[in-house]
């Protein structure tokens, strides 16, 4: 079982910082692309260095569950 | 660490439910600043004030779509020194705040409208997140309000 945390922070004027964290890979994109469509649209976006560590098959599954496959 | 994302909210309440979305955020931005929710009346039931100073503020990223909502709906808020805020929405579908009130300059008035829009908009980012989480099955670790406003939310699932 893998841990996925969301730190989540909405400011003063309803600006949205979410901070994914545990998710390796490209996988947490669609967590990204998930809140993305639910909520707004991406001022800004950094990469850390656990997007860069192999990822999973945690991915795909991800992708079906969020509903968030390639369009 | 793995990524971080900066969103800004879009307002779009027919797409996500309607008029009563922008509602449940009106009424829980009115609770967070202590104003009254007076009454939700029709726009051409709307009472003139003699005197009275008004000053209007959009909701930027709030186009409504059109086919879901209602025409002249609004949403009366009002506050104990005097100052009523009309949550409504133009021809273009877009979210509208007015403040007016008799003995307050119109600076005054601008004041409690941008408060207000800010406090609306954060409210329905809340709900909006909130709600996609718990859909999702994350648990809420930790919650709260930090000394300059801003909301801080953790949560937590586990996945196989």
């Amino acid at each position: 079982m893998a841990q996925h945390d969301i730190e989540v922070t909405i400011s003063k004027t309803g600006e949205v910082k979410v901070h994914i964290k545990g998710v390796k890979g490209k996988a947490c994109m669609e967590y990204a692309k998930w809140l993305t469509n639910a909520i707004g649209v991406v001022k800004d976006q950094k990469l850390t260095s656990e997007y860069y560590e192999p990822e999973t098959k945690a991915r795909i599954k991800l992708q079906q569950e969020l509903g968030t496959g390639d369009e | 660490m793995s990524t971080i994302i900066i969103l800004s909210p879009i307002l779009y309440p027919a797409i996500i439910g309607g008029w009563p979305v922008i509602t449940a955020a009106v009424t829980a931005a009115a609770v967070g600043l202590g104003l009254n929710v007076k009454e939700k009346v029709h726009e051409e039931n709307k009472v003139e004030v003699a005197g009275a100073v008004e000053v209007e503020v959009d909701v930027n990223n709030s186009e409504v779509l059109t086919d879901n909502v209602v025409s002249g709906k609004e949403l009366v808020l009002t506050s104990e020194e005097g100052i009523v805020i009309r949550v409504t929405r133009n021809e273009r579908g877009q979210c509208k705040v007015c403040a007016y009130g008799k003995g307050f300059s119109k600076t005054e008035l601008k004041a409690r409208a941008e408060e207000f829009t800010q406090k609306l908009v954060q409210c329905f980012s809340y709900n909006r997140t909130v709600t996609e989480l718990k859909n999702k099955e994350f648990q809420m670790i930790n919650e709260e309000v930090m000394e300059d406003g801003s909301i801080r939310l953790h949560v937590r699932r586990w996945v196989d």
